[in-house]
């Protein structure tokens, strides 16, 4: 359990975190999603205790981060895959990090074998890419056994070997009853990983709902129509809100601002013959455009009134 | 590389001894951080090398005999020694430049690299984690002066009779003494580098604020003290680590008294003023690194 109440960060002028508030429960998959520069990176930070709120507290575990008695065994933590000196091989990573907690060398060897590291695991950290790095942080962050675990971008720079590999360890540490709180820019990646989303922009969150609920609401918004006659199918479904949009096959239109339901019933009051009849279920990416496009919208306006004033 | 199955949870929940953060575990940390990365084995080489090699160059050298110039009286016992242990320490004064940069790196190499962020993750008191590096470094450092001072000693002390007509004297405590100073030296100005290290942060501005504590300070405090005649900026001089460091090495006869106006410390003072620069810096250091973002 992970919760934020009232959480700021500012640097100087900049706000990077703006009052969030939020929970990210145990035994599921929460993804964290903003475009870069909404402040995922910052929160995480501030739940460990790397950066000091400038208002506001966060807690895991019902604590403090610094007043935990084995952080390492509470938070396992992938803040970025630059988190590692250079100079040090994998597993002498590992061992000094371990022994903070007098965590067993056995344990090494298994974060190690389960992240894919056992070929690299002796080379120094310095040489290692993108996606070597990343299963190097997430062995860091399994490394004490944890019931929560922050993962700040996981799949940045795995190959789809890896990213799926990510997916279902998450997936599998949360049925394990864990905490799991990841962030990612990949939002058709997150659709697939989490069962809950809080998505930020500009410091703030836009929205904290389940998976299905986010999508819902560009779900439904439009259906996909085949027929073989759409002038007359237009006549058919006109009204107020009923927009008809043509697409590059002559059969092919999208419909808006009325039920999939409703069509069929109009179509077969008319006569006209459809193909196909597809309400068109909104993919996350559109769902988080839409909610970050009204983020943007409201800070430019508030912008220009500012300029007015 | 191959991908494994998720199996994370092989030791979770098990009822064995649980793994907490402890002191102990922070310091295993430190010493296993400290000799992982290959600066340290560097810096460590050549420490000792520098001070052999320059010791042995300085007993065997022999100044060229001029003709007619007046033979040199001979040396007291007391003199004989002093100059058994300058030739023994003459080269850990290079040594201990090398010992600064690898106090700075300590610290300002996991800056640069980001490590300081997983080091501040497993110990988020911060303050443990600065003070288990510092006795690492510590106890690191006063043994490689232990080794290359008295290894130095060991190495040409029975060579001075034959070259320089220098009979040196293990049992004569003050020789002894000279060096363990000047292992003591040695640790305290790594000490001394890491504190400025972890204020400054940076690998480059870290070891050049060292260095130039060391270096570059005591020639701008000498130069202003004859420049001015102000015995208040000759004292300033006197208080440098590298001047009260050069007094922990001496052989000696110092004696802690103020003579018209100047100053001048004995070893046990000399040791407490450079432990006095050490512990402000270092509470200066853990001060910001508790209170900063990492």
């Amino acid at each position: 359990m992970i919760e934020a109440i009232g959480l700021t960060k500012r640097y100087g002028q900049k706000t990077a975190v703006d009052g969030i508030s939020f929970t990210v429960k145990p035994g599921l998959v929460t993804g964290f999603l903003g475009p870069n520069g909404a402040g995922k990176s910052t929160t995480m930070r501030l739940i460990v205790g790397l950066d000091r709120p400038t208002a506001g507290t966060v807690t895991v575990a019902g604590r403090h981060y610094a007043d935990l008695k084995a952080p390492l065994r509470e938070v396992g933590v992938l803040l970025d895959a630059k988190a590692v000196h250079t100079g040090r091989s994998a597993r002498n990573h590992l061992l000094a990090m371990a022994a903070t907690h007098g965590i067993p060398r056995k344990r090494v060897d298994e974060v190690i074998d389960l992240t894919g590291l056992h070929s690299v695991a002796s080379k120094r950290v310095g040489g290692f890419s993108l996606g070597m790095g990343q299963r190097l942080g997430i062995a860091s962050a399994l490394l004490g056994d944890p019931g929560i675990l922050i993962l700040d971008e996981p799949v940045n720079g795995l190959d789809p070997e890896g990213v799926i590999w990510v997916r279902e360890l998450a997936r599998h540490l949360a049925g394990e009853g864990r905490t799991v709180f990841l962030s990612s820019h990949l939002m058709s990646e997150m659709a697939q990983t989490a069962d809950q989303i809080i998505v930020l922009g500009r410091g703030r969150i836009i929205a904290d709902a389940p998976v299905g609920e986010i999508l819902a609401q560009v779900a439904g918004k439009a259906v996909r129509v085949r027929t073989p006659d759409v002038a007359k199918l237009t006549k058919a479904i006109t009204g107020p809100d009923v927009t008809v949009t043509a697409s590059t096959e002559p059969e092919l239109v999208t419909v808006s601002g009325i039920q999939a339901a409703r069509i069929g019933e109009l179509a077969a009051g008319s006569g006209v013959v459809l193909h196909e009849l597809t309400p068109i279920t909104g993919s996350l990416e559109e769902a988080y455009l839409a909610l970050t496009e009204d983020e943007v919208e409201y800070h430019a306006g508030s912008f220009e009134n500012e300029v007015a004033s | 590389m191959t991908t494994t199955a998720p199996a994370p949870g092989a030791s979770h929940g098990a009822a064995t001894h649980t793994p907490r953060l402890t002191f102990g575990g922070i310091l295993r940390s430190e010493f296993i951080k400290l000799f992982t990365v290959r600066s340290t084995f560097w810096c460590i080489v050549i420490i000792i090398v520098l001070s052999v090699g320059f010791g042995l160059l300085a007993a065997t050298v022999q100044a060229p005999a001029r003709a007619g110039a007046p033979v040199a009286p001979a040396l007291t016992v007391a003199q004989q020694q002093a100059q058994a242990v300058s030739y023994a320490t003459i080269g850990s004064e290079i040594g201990e430049l090398v010992l600064a940069v690898l106090g700075a790196l300590v610290i300002t190499g996991e800056y640069g690299t980001g490590m300081i962020r997983s080091t501040l993750a497993a110990v988020p008191k911060r303050t443990p984690a600065l003070i288990g590096k510092a006795i690492v470094l510590a106890v690191t450092s006063f043994i490689v002066g232990l080794v290359s001072l008295f290894g130095t000693a060991a190495a040409i002390f029975p060579l001075l009779p034959g070259t320089k007509n220098i009979h040196p004297d293990w049992t004569d405590w003050h020789v002894v003494e000279s060096l363990l100073g000047g292992a003591v030296y040695l640790a305290l100005i790594a000490l001394i580098a890491f504190s400025v290290g972890a204020i400054v942060h940076n690998s480059a501005g870290g070891i050049a604020a060292a260095l130039g504590l060391v270096l570059v300070l005591p020639g701008l405090v000498a130069l202003f003290g004859a420049l001015t005649g102000l015995d208040w900026i000759k004292n300033i001089g006197v208080v440098l680590p590298s001047a009260v460091g050069g007094n922990l090495s001496d052989y000696g006869g110092r004696t802690t008294q103020v003579v018209s106006g100047l100053l001048t410390l004995d070893r046990l003072d000399s040791g407490l003023v450079l432990l006095g620069w050490f512990v402000v810096l270092f509470i200066v250091a853990a001060v910001l690194l508790k209170r900063r973002d990492a």
